[in-house]
C-alpha cells in the first residue's frame, strides 16, 4: 500500500445521478513520472471521474488518497490545495488579461496592496520557460492560437505546484506538430516527478507518451494494461467488442462532378482555390490548423463571402455569401464547431433535426408539426441517435450522438453535397465507425462528401482524392491510393505559390 | 458524461400527479396562486368577480406589450421601445381620428401601421445596421415618446367615443381590455408554436450562427419579430387609451420594464430560446395582482414598490431553484427521493413567498379592521415631489382627527395606473375617493364609474374632466400665476428679459399657471420672454434646462419656474447669480422653496397651502360621504411669499 511513488489512489469510487449510475466500483492509482491514460469512449465516465479528483463533484462512496492519506475533494481549492491540477478541453482563460495574469489569476503577488506586476511577469516568465514555450508574459491570451492557450493552461497547473496533472484530451484541437511539442513537455513534466492522467481517443498517442493505460467502460474500470498493449486490444477492451475496421470507406463509382470550384479567393485568406467533387465521391481535405480549409468550405456553403472566383453546383453558379442559394442547390454544412454553429443546445433533438426543413416544409407559415416529427422520428432511427426520445434537449447527449443530429438534419433536406468540417472530433472510436459508415451510404446514393479533418489517418482511410492546403492555397492533390501521411504532410508544410500575401485566420 | 439516459419522459407519471406536475413544471404559475390566496385570505374584497375582472383589465396592457416582448424575448434580443411605441401608437389615433378627421376605422388601421412601423425600423436597425438590440430600442424608446408629443402638442387628446368604447365593458360586465388580452394571448401562442416564424424565434435565441447556417433568413426573422412587438405595443397603447378616453403623450413610461419583468416571471431566459405566452400571462398577472392586492389592503404607496420588486425576484427565485432541481431529477419512478426533494423544495419556497406576502402586508396595513369608522381612498398623481407629500400629510393629519382610515395611493405620475388604482377604490368599498389627477381627462372614466357605484369624489388640486365630482379643493392656479408675473416684473422694474420653466406638458397645473403668467405679464410690456422650455416639474430637468438656456441667452433677468422644484433646479444652475443679478419666482411655496426664499436665492414663491388643501379634501370627502352638500368648487387661496413675509408661513 504505503508505495513512496503513489501520489494517488482510488478504490471503489460510486457516483451516481439521479437515475443514472455514472461510476460504480472504479480502481485507479498514478504514481510520480508516469503518464497514465485514461480510455475509453464517450459517456463511459471519464469526465466524471476527473470531476471528482477536481473537486466538481463528490463521490457517493469510494476512497480517494492523496500520498497515501484518506481525503475528501470538496471543491477547486481542496484540489488545489492537494496538487492536483486539472486543463479542461475548453480553456479556463481570461481572454482579456495579459499571459502573466491568466497565470496568476487571484494570487497575483502583491505589494502594498498592489498587484506587483515586476514580479509576477519574471514569474510568469519562469514558468513559460520551464514549458518551453516562447510566449511574453505581456501577451494578451485573446491573441494566441490554441496551442499555446494549452501552454499557458500547463504554465498555470504549475505554478499551483501541481503534483498531479489531469489533461482532458489535450491533443484533439492540436495538429500533429503541435502535438508533438506537447508531447515534448509532458515528458519533460514526467522527468520531474508530476504524474500525469492522460485522456486520449487516440490510440497511436498511448503507445508513444503512456506508461499505463486504464480502461473505463459503461462506468467501470474494465482493465489495467501497459501501454505498449496492441492497438486492437485495447479497442475491443474500450468498446467491448472488436472493431474490423477502423476506416470502413467503400468506394462508388465516381460519378458527374456535383460540386465545382473555381478560383476561390478571399484577399489575406484563401487565394485561387479550386477544386470538384463527382457524385458518389469523398474529397478530404487536409492541412495543419490556419491553412484556411475552414474558411474555403464556409465561403462554398455562401456563410462567408469571397472575393472572386465561382462556386458551380451541377453546372449552375451559385449567387455569393448566399446560404439559402447553397441550401437550394443542395449543399449543406456540418460545421466544426458543433455546438457554437451546428446546433440549438437547449432545444430538443425533434427540433433540431427539423431546422433545415422548417421554412419548406411549412404552409402558409405553419409548421406542420406532425410531418416534422414522423421525419425527425425516421432519421433518429436509421442514424441510431441513442437518446431518451425525440424530445430530449440535444445539450445532454453525447459528442457523437449530437453529431448525428447535425448531420440528420442534413439528410431530411435531401442534401446532395454534403461538407463535413472535422465530423469525428471529440468523438469516441464506436460512434466514429457509425458516421463513416454513414459516409458511404451517402456516397452509394451518388451524394458527394466534401471532408476537412486533422485527423490525417481519417482523411487517409476514407477520403477516395485529397486535397492539401497550406497557407491558403491548394498545395496540392493526391489520389487515395498516393497518399501517405508523410505525403500528405510534406504537402502541408510546403509554400505553394509565391503570394506576397501572408494567411492570417485559424 | 453518461447522460444519455438522463432525461425522464414527461408521459412517465401516473394521471392524477397532473396538476401537481402543472405547477411544480411552472414556478410563476405556483407564485401566482400563493398570492392569490394570500391575498383572498387578507381582504374580503378580492375575491368578487369584479375585482378580479378589474385585475384582467389592469394586466392587459402590460400583459399584451408583454406578450409582443415574448416574441423578443425568445430570439435573444431586447425591445425597450415598447411603451414609447404604444404611446406613439395612441396619440396617432387619437389625432388622426380628431384633429385630422379621418375615419375611426382608418385611424385605428393608421394606429397599427405606426406600431408595426417602428418594430419595422428597430428590426432593421438591428439586422442590417447591426446595432445591439438595446442601443436600437433605447434610440427607438427616445424617438418614439418625442414624436408622441410633437403630435399631441404635449396635450393629451380626447379620443372618440366609438374607440373609447373598447375601454368598456361588453354586455354589461366583460370588459373588452379582458377580451383583448385573450385574443392576442392566443395569437402569440399560436404562432409561438404553430408558425414557422414562431419556431424561428426559439432557433435563432437558442442559437443565431446554428439557425443561419441551418438556412434561417435570420435577418428577415429578426425584422418581422421586431414589428410583431410593435402590432403588439399599438395594441397596447390604443386600449390603454380607451381605458383613459384619452391618448396621452405621456402614458406607458417604464412599461416596457414591467413587460419585461413580466415575461422572465414567466419563465423566460433573457439569453433566448426559452418562454411561453402562458409563462408571460402569469407573469403580468402576478404583477396586477400585486398592486391591485396591496391597493385593496391599504398598504403604503412607499412599500408596494418595495414589495413588488421582492416579489418579483421571488418569483423569479423560485422558478431557477425549481429548474435547478428539474435537470439533475430523473423519473419518479427510478427516483421518488429526488422528486421529494424537488417537491420539498418548490412548496417550501411558495410557502416562503405566501408567508412574506401575508407578514409584510399585515404588517404594512396597520390594523385598519376597527368597527365602523369611515373609509377614503387618496390617490395621488405622485409622491415624487414635496408638494404632494404635503397634501398627503395635511389629509392623514386630518384623517387622524376624525379617526377616519384614509389609504393612501401614489399613481407615479402614470394615468393608468392612477385608473387602476381608482377602481380598487371602487372595489374596495370606499366610502368616498379623494382624486388628484394625473391628468385630468384620463381620469373621468375612472370617477364614472365611482360615480355609477354611487360612491362620491372629491378632485384635489386638479379636476376631472366629463365626470362628476362633489368639489374641486384647488388653489387658483391662474391667479397664482398673474401674481408670480406681478411679482417678478416688479422687481425687474418692469424691464428686462425672462425664461419660463414649464410643468410637464399637458397638464392642468401647467396649464393654468402658464396661462395665468402670461395674462398678468400682459400688463407689463417692457418685460420680454425670450425662451419657454418643459422641465417637467422636476429638479435635475430644471437645473439641465436652465443651464441650456443660459448657454442661448446668459443675460436673462428673470425666472419663472412653474413650481418651486424647477426653481430650485434653476437656482442651481444660475449659482451666484441667483438673487442678485437674477431673479427667480418659483409656484407652490413648499419647505424648500420656503428655505431659499428666506436664504434670498429665490425671490419669490407663488405659495399654494398644501396641508391646507389636503385638510380640505379630507372635510368634503366626509361631507360627501354623509350625504350632506359640498361646494362644486373649494378654492384655498395662494399668497406671494418673499422674504418679508416668509417668517410667517408654514404650508
Amino acid at each position: 500500500m504505503s508505495n513512496a511513488d503513489e501520489l494517488l489512489r482510488i478504490e471503489g469510487l460510486r457516483k451516481t445521478f439521479p437515475g443514472v449510475v455514472a461510476l460504480d466500483s472504479v480502481d485507479f492509482d498514478l504514481r510520480r513520472g508516469e503518464v497514465h491514460v485514461l480510455l475509453g469512449e464517450n459517456g463511459a465516465g471519464k469526465s466524471t471521474l476527473i470531476k471528482m479528483l477536481s473537486g466538481a463533484y463528490t463521490p457517493d462512496s469510494g476512497r480517494i488518497t492523496v500520498g497515501g492519506e484518506d481525503v475528501r475533494i470538496d471543491g477547486a481549492q481542496d484540489s488545489e490545495r492537494l496538487g492536483i491540477a486539472t486543463i479542461y478541453q475548453e480553456f479556463n482563460l481570461v481572454p482579456d488579461l495579459t499571459v502573466a495574469e491568466n497565470i496568476f489569476l487571484g494570487r497575483q503577488p502583491r505589494r502594498f496592496g498592489m498587484i506587483d506586476r515586476k514580479r509576477m511577469e519574471a514569474d510568469a516568465a519562469v514558468l513559460l520557460e520551464r514549458v518551453g514555450v516562447k510566449v511574453s508574459p505581456h501577451t494578451q491570451v485573446r491573441e494566441l492560437g490554441i496551442a499555446r492557450l494549452q501552454m499557458v493552461e500547463i504554465a498555470k497547473a504549475l505554478s499551483l505546484d501541481a503534483r498531479v496533472l489531469i489533461m482532458d484530451e489535450p491533443t484533439a484541437v492540436l495538429t500533429s506538430e503541435e502535438v508533438e511539442k506537447l508531447f515534448s513537455i509532458v515528458r519533460r513534466l514526467r522527468e520531474d516527478g508530476v504524474g500525469i492522467v492522460f485522456i486520449t481517443h487516440h490510440l497511436e498517442e498511448i503507445a508513444a507518451l503512456g506508461d499505463r493505460v486504464t480502461v473505463i467502460r459503461d462506468g467501470r474500470s474494465i482493465g489495467q494494461v501497459p501501454a505498449s498493449t496492441p492497438r486492437d486490444e485495447l479497442v475491443r477492451l474500450m468498446v467491448g467488442r472488436s472493431i474490423e475496421q477502423q476506416y470502413p470507406r467503400e468506394r462508388a463509382e465516381a460519378g458527374d462532378a456535383l460540386l465545382k470550384v473555381e478560383g476561390l479567393t478571399r484577399d489575406g485568406v484563401f487565394h485561387d482555390v479550386g477544386f470538384e467533387v463527382r457524385a458518389g465521391e469523398v474529397v478530404g481535405i487536409a492541412g495543419l490548423v490556419g491553412a484556411g480549409r475552414t474558411e474555403v468550405v464556409r465561403a462554398v456553403f455562401g456563410a462567408d463571402p469571397y472575393d472572386r472566383g465561382s462556386v458551380r453546383v451541377a453546372g449552375t453558379a451559385l449567387r455569393r455569401g448566399d446560404v439559402n442559394a447553397a441550401m437550394a442547390a443542395g449543399i449543406g454544412l456540418v460545421p466544426e464547431d458543433r455546438k457554437g454553429q451546428g446546433l440549438v443546445l437547449d432545444a430538443s433533438v425533434e427540433e433540431n433535426l427539423g431546422l433545415v426543413t422548417l421554412r419548406t416544409s411549412a404552409r402558409g407559415g405553419l409548421v406542420d408539426l406532425k410531418g416534422q416529427h414522423t421525419a425527425a422520428d425516421r432519421i433518429a432511427r436509421q442514424l441510431g441517435v441513442r437518446m431518451a426520445g425525440l424530445g430530449q434537449h440535444v445539450r445532454t447527449l453525447s459528442g457523437g450522438n449530437q453529431q448525428k443530429v447535425v448531420i440528420g438534419k442534413w439528410l431530411l433536406a435531401d442534401t446532395r453535397v454534403l461538407i463535413l468540417d472535422e465530423p469525428t472530433r471529440g468523438i469516441d472510436v464506436g460512434a466514429k465507425v457509425e458516421i463513416y459508415q454513414l459516409i458511404n451510404e451517402l456516397t452509394a446514393q451518388g451524394a458527394a462528401v466534401l471532408m476537412i479533418s486533422s485527423d490525417l489517418p481519417e482523411v487517409l482511410g476514407m477520403s477516395d482524392r485529397v486535397l492539401v492546403m497550406a497557407q491558403g492555397r491548394i498545395a496540392g492533390e493526391l489520389a487515395a491510393d498516393q497518399a501517405t501521411q508523410d505525403s500528405v504532410m510534406a504537402l502541408a508544410v510546403s509554400t505553394p505559390t509565391t503570394g506576397t500575401e501572408t494567411p492570417r485566420g485559424n | 458524461m453518461a447522460t444519455d439516459t438522463l432525461k425522464s419522459r414527461p408521459g412517465a407519471q401516473s394521471a392524477p400527479g397532473g396538476l401537481r406536475r402543472l405547477l411544480l413544471d411552472n414556478g410563476a404559475l405556483t407564485a401566482l396562486i400563493a398570492l392569490v390566496i394570500a391575498m383572498a385570505a387578507l381582504s374580503g374584497d378580492f375575491l368578487t368577480t369584479d375585482n378580479l375582472l378589474n385585475i384582467g383589465v389592469q394586466a392587459a396592457v402590460t400583459a399584451i406589450l408583454a406578450f409582443g416582448m415574448t416574441f423578443v424575448i425568445v430570439s435573444a434580443g431586447i425591445d425597450l421601445s415598447v411603451g414609447s411605441v404604444a404611446a406613439l401608437s395612441a396619440t396617432v389615433l387619437a389625432w388622426s381620428a380628431t384633429e385630422a378627421g379621418v375615419p375611426v376605422a382608418l385611424a385605428v388601421l393608421l394606429a397599427v401601421l405606426t406600431g408595426i412601423g417602428c418594430g419595422v425600423v428597430n428590426g432593421f436597425l438591428i439586422s442590417y445596421g447591426k446595432m445591439p438590440p438595446f442601443i436600437a430600442t433605447l434610440a427607438m424608446l427616445s424617438v418614439g415618446r418625442g414624436l408622441s408629443l410633437v403630435i399631441s402638442q404635449g396635450s393629451p387628446i380626447a379620443i372618440p367615443d366609438s374607440v373609447s368604447h373598447l375601454g368598456d365593458n361588453l354586455g354589461g360586465w366583460l370588459p373588452v381590455p379582458v377580451i383583448v388580452l385573450t385574443v392576442m394571448g392566443l395569437l402569440t401562442a399560436f404562432v409561438l408554436r404553430r408558425t414557422y416564424i414562431g419556431r424561428s424565434m426559439y432557433a435563432i435565441g437558442g442559437n443565431e450562427e446554428a439557425a443561419r447556417l441551418s438556412g434561417l433568413r435570420v435577418k428577415r426573422q429578426k425584422i418581422a419579430i421586431y414589428a410583431f412587438s410593435g402590432l403588439f405595443a399599438a395594441t397596447a397603447g390604443i386600449v390603454l387609451a380607451a381605458r383613459l378616453s384619452s391618448a396621452q403623450p405621456q402614458a406607458a413610461q417604464g412599461y416596457e420594464l414591467d413587460a419585461i419583468a413580466a415575461v422572465v416571471i414567466g419563465g423566460a431566459s433573457l439569453a433566448g430560446g426559452t418562454g411561453k405566452a402562458s409563462g408571460t400571462l402569469i407573469g403580468a398577472l402576478i404583477l396586477a395582482v400585486l398592486r391591485n392586492g396591496l391597493n385593496l389592503l391599504s398598504v403604503s404607496a412607499f412599500w408596494q414598490q418595495v414589495v413588488i420588486g421582492v416579489v418579483i425576484a421571488l418569483a423569479v427565485l423560485l422558478d431557477t431553484a425549481r429548474r435547478k432541481a428539474g435537470t439533475s431529477t430523473a423519473p419518479a419512478a427510478a427516483d421518488p427521493g429526488g422528486n421529494r426533494r424537488k417537491q420539498a423544495l418548490t412548496y417550501t419556497v411558495a410557502a416562503v413567498v405566501t408567508i412574506a406576502v401575508i407578514a409584510a402586508t399585515s404588517l404594512l396595513h396597520g390594523g385598519s379592521s376597527a368597527g365602523k369608522t369611515q373609509k377614503v381612498g387618496l390617490s395621488l398623481s405622485t409622491l415624487n415631489n414635496p408638494f404632494f407629500v404635503q397634501i398627503r400629510a395635511g389629509a392623514e393629519e386630518r384623517a387622524k382627527q376624525l379617526g377616519v382610515d384614509l389609504t393612501v395611493t401614489d399613481a407615479q405620475n402614470d394615468a393608468s395606473q392612477q385608473a387602476n388604482q381608482l377602481q380598487n377604490f371602487v372595489s374596495g368599498s370606499r366610502s368616498a375617493i379623494i382624486v388628484n389627477p394625473v391628468d385630468s381627462d384620463a381620469a373621468g372614466p375612472s370617477v364614472r364609474s365611482a360615480n355609477n357605484d354611487d360612491i362620491p369624489v372629491v378632485a384635489v388640486d386638479r379636476g376631472v374632466n366629463k365626470a362628476k365630482t362633489s368639489a374641486l379643493v384647488a388653489s387658483d392656479n391662474v391667479e397664482g400665476g398673474a401674481l408670480g408675473a406681478k411679482a417678478l416684473a416688479e422687481k425687474l422694474g418692469g424691464e428686462g428679459t425672462i425664461v419660463i420653466l414649464q410643468g410637464q406638458a399637458g397638464t392642468s397645473a401647467s396649464r393654468e399657471r402658464g396661462a395665468g403668467f402670461a395674462e398678468g405679464l400682459k400688463d407689463y410690456p417692457g418685460i420680454k420672454v425670450v425662451a419657454k422650455q418643459p422641465a417637467d416639474f422636476d429638479r435635475t430637468k430644471g437645473l439641465d434646462v436652465m443651464t441650456n438656456l443660459l448657454q442661448a441667452h446668459p443675460d436673462v433677468d428673470g425666472v419663472f419656474a412653474e413650481n418651486d422644484e424647477m426653481a430650485l433646479g434653476a437656482l442651481k444652475a444660475l449659482g451666484s447669480k441667483a438673487g442678485k443679478s437674477v431673479q427667480v419666482v418659483g409656484f407652490d411655496g413648499t419647505p424648500d422653496g420656503l428655505k431659499a426664499v428666506e436664504a434670498g436665492t429665490l425671490y419669490a414663491s407663488v405659495a399654494q397651502q398644501p396641508r391646507e388643501l389636503g385638510r380640505i379634501a379630507v372635510d368634503n370627502a366626509l361631507r360627501a360621504a354623509e350625504g350632506k352638500k359640498t361646494d362644486a368648487m373649494v378654492k384655498v387661496p395662494v399668497k406671494v411669499v418673499t422674504k418679508e413675509n416668509v417668517a410667517g408661513f408654514g404650508g
